[in-house]
């Protein structure tokens, strides 16, 4: 048993925690939140010639044949610095559903500009029920044929060359992949307190063609479990990322700040506070890890993710809720570096599923008969 | 990272297992109540058995009889013994104690006491805390007076669990007035039944007896059972008391998960008010959510397990661990008693108990550990003082006046 990442990781995690020291300051993080628009291309195309948009794509298609445990310890890294963006559904959930369903011409033409950043996907899968749940997506799709109907929360639609969409054909779950610039589809922005750039979507009589079907019709359910987890796991790392931040923003503030003469660090009940703290990102940490290197490893990972993201959502908001009250005062102001990292753990605590959803997938799991 | 376990671990694991299943560990009869760590109950037998496979002594050098097996052995057993429920209560700490001895203890330690260990028949209480030296342990007022080649020892000890059924009491002493608080302390191996001591039951709030207070009244021993260097005890004391809280606690984890299939099974085979408990939307979120702590605090003794398995430096882990191995099980013994419902508090062998009465047990007994062995509050000034390098609090004004 081996909790220490190899070499290689090591060397990935120190170079992404100088690179977003240096290109994704919080004050960058905290600009990019408040704007509308909130995508720094620059930042995005330096990402690219560090090749993580590709990590997980094939060396032959543009990518660097990286494992899904890579991106997890990548990630984490950028949870830890804020850094907002597609990443998540564009290089790992949306490129991961290509990577295992895409035909050969789709591969070879949307692969390689996702390896070099040049194209950005995102996921449509909510509807109205607000569910990450399969059984959940309505939107019924003839192909050929048009579509028309919503998606929500789709998340940086706004800078998404192509959508990968989750339909349903004759019933049967079922993937499409769609340029944004088709005619009929429509972006609406959703205001979040994350300032994460989330979407409506609407699709209006959009031609759908049979090459546009991503995988078999019927073969959505089995994609989407698989692409999820990878999202859900990706979000956790974000999570421990944040959180991990939040508990170095802390711990300094406890050692500095001074009153009634001495550092509060120096008083009891914010030294049990902190040791919580750092239980919390440790356990959660431990949960990412082991869930991300089962997958990594092509073991079954459906109930140590879900494990995983349910706890850290718990445990990575109670760090970040906690901090607030250890700051005092100053990390209310929307200045402090705090409460964006609160909120996009927040948001990230609900992506692909919240801890009730993965909580059930843990019940049964646990053999829990039945259904609730 | 490999979260596997190796070949050689993985086929220890099975050996354990199949000697379970042959061996039966609940038909073991029992000396010691079940303290609830998940070591399960004491019974000499079991232990015994333990020595017969050559398992309480297989880390340990050649030369003291031991087969050199890696520290990572010794978690594969704990954590099958605990799994199965088998009734290894003072495992740890033999081997805690078995450890120290080899490391520094006298010829005559070495060569009576270690064999006896080996053979699963020694076990040992700790004598450490006093009436007026609990999380303050440094304000113990018991001495061992140097007397020719021996020492005499006088002092009153408390909380010292089985002391009554154990070999030998791990006797912790004042042998020097020293200007330094921490220093003249001195570890006493001492066997039971040496004239003086009186050794006297405390009935728990379980209704069995699980802690003794000890009476040492001019107790006198050979000065070569001295546990480590004079004066110097207390840092091995702490030492000690580190590696207790690792080996005291690693296999809660593995016991809370068996805890948990029970309570699972009692939620898929109960019907409350004509549905069954399983289908409780509350009762399976707080079923899960529970199973995903268990999870991760398996996971954070691993990792302990490998920083001491590679000799790397602990601050906080083993202190923090602790803590959340304890407050774990009370949550999850908590939730057994509202799962249980009326049937909760109902103890083993009552007419109408369910899960063996064990719940209620479990309830009672875990309310003592996040106070034994470091109080949880202890333990986090710890985490954040010695693992965050927060400043420690100034020490009360007294203290500091009769200082």
């Amino acid at each position: 048993m081996d909790f220490r990442p190899t070499p290689a990781q090591q060397i990935l995690t120190k170079t992404a925690r100088a690179f977003l020291r240096q290109h994704c300051p919080p004050e960058l993080a905290q600009r990019l939140a408040l704007d509308e628009h909130g995508f720094d291309q620059a930042l995005w195309r330096r990402m690219a010639e560090l090749g993580w948009p590709g990590l997980l794509i094939p060396s032959e298609l543009g990518g660097s044949d990286g494992s899904l445990l890579d991106v997890i310890l990548l990630v984490e890294e950028m949870g830890r610095a804020g850094l907002p963006g597609p990443f998540v559904t564009s290089a790992v959930v949306a490129t991961s559903l290509v990577i295992a369903a895409g035909s050969p011409a789709q591969q070879k033409r949307l692969l390689p500009e996702l390896a070099a950043g040049t194209r950005i996907a995102s996921l449509a899968l909510v509807e109205e029920t607000g569910s990450f749940d399969l059984e959940a997506v309505a939107l019924e799709c003839l192909v050929p044929g048009r579509l028309s109907g919503r998606k929500l929360f789709v998340k940086d639609a706004h800078v998404a060359d192509d959508l990968v969409v989750a339909v349903r054909v004759g019933g049967a779950p079922s993937l499409v992949v769609l340029p944004t610039d088709h005619p009929g589809i429509a972006r609406l922005p959703l205001d979040a307190i994350s300032g994460e750039k989330l979407f409506e979507v609407t699709f209006d009589h959009v031609e759908v063609r049979p090459d546009d079907l991503l995988g078999a019709v019927g073969d959505g359910a089995a994609l989407l479990t698989s692409a999820l987890r990878a999202g859900s796991l990706a979000r956790t790392a974000e999570m421990v990322g944040g959180a991990q931040r939040v508990l170095e923003l802390v711990i300094e503030h406890a050692k500095t700040r001074v009153q009634g003469g001495r550092p509060i660090g120096g008083y009891q009940a914010i030294q049990h506070a902190c040791a919580d703290l750092v239980r919390d990102v440790d356990a959660a940490r431990g949960l990412l890890y082991v869930a991300a290197w089962r997958a990594a490893e092509g073991r079954s990972a459906e109930a140590d993710a879900a494990l995983a993201k349910a706890y850290a959502g718990e445990a990575c908001l109670a760090v970040a809720r906690r901090g607030h009250q250890i700051f005092g005062a100053i990390s209310y102001c929307e200045e402090h570096p705090l409460h964006l990292l609160h909120k996009r753990i927040q948001a990230a605590s609900l992506d692909f599923g919240d801890a009730q959803l993965h909580l059930e997938t843990v019940a049964r799991a646990i053999g829990l008969e039945g259904r609730p | 990272m490999n979260f596997d376990f190796t070949a050689a671990e993985q086929t220890f694991a099975d050996e354990v297992r199949r000697f379970l299943r042959a061996t039966s560990p609940e038909t073991f009869p029992v000396d010691g109540m079940d303290a609830g760590y998940g070591s399960g109950s004491n019974s000499r037998a079991f232990m015994k058995a333990l020595g017969a496979q050559g398992w309480i002594s297989m880390c340990w050098p050649k030369a003291f009889g031991g087969r050199e097996q890696p520290m990572f052995m010794k978690l594969v057993l704990m954590e099958e013994l605990a799994l199965a429920g088998a009734p290894f209560g003072p495992l740890a700490g033999v081997w805690q104690t078995a450890d120290a001895i080899i490391e520094f203890g006298t010829e005559r330690l070495r060569g009576e006491v270690l064999p006896a260990v080996a053979r699963g028949e020694a076990t040992f209480w700790q004598g450490y805390s006093e009436p007026d030296a609990g999380s303050d342990l440094l304000a113990l007022k018991t001495e061992a007076r140097r007397d020719g080649g021996d020492y005499v020892i006088r002092g009153h000890k408390i909380w010292s669990s089985h002391a009554g059924i154990a070999t030998h009491g791990l006797v912790f002493a004042r042998t020097s007035r020293e200007a330094r608080r921490s220093r003249g302390f001195s570890m006493f191996v001492v066997a039971n039944g040496t004239p003086g001591m009186d050794i006297r039951p405390i009935r728990s709030l379980t209704g069995e007896v699980y802690h003794h207070e000890v009476f040492l009244d001019e107790v006198r021993v050979p000065a070569d059972l001295m546990l480590g260097p004079p004066g110097d005890g207390f840092q091995a004391l702490l030492n000690g008391l580190d590696a207790d809280r690792f080996w005291g606690r690693f296999y809660k984890a593995p016991a809370l998960t068996r805890v948990l299939g029970q309570l699972v099974d009692y939620a898929n085979t109960t019907t409350v008010g004509g549905a069954p408990l399983a289908r409780d939307p509350l009762v399976r979120r707080r079923l899960a959510a529970i199973a995903a702590e268990i999870a991760a605090l398996r996971l954070i003794f691993y990792r302990a397990g490998c920083l001491i398995r590679d000799g790397a430096p602990l601050t906080y882990e083993t202190a923090m661990a602790k803590v959340y191995a304890d407050e774990t099980g009370q949550k999850l013994a908590r939730l057994g008693m509202d799962l249980l419902g009326i049937w909760g508090p109902l103890r083993e062998g009552s007419r109408w108990a369910k899960l063996g009465g064990q719940i209620s047990h479990l309830y009672l007994t875990t309310l003592g550990h996040t106070i034994a062995g470091g109080t949880a509050e202890i333990l986090r000034t710890s985490v954040a003082v010695r693992g965050l390098g927060l400043s420690a609090e100034p020490k009360a004004s007294a203290e500091a006046k009769a200082r």
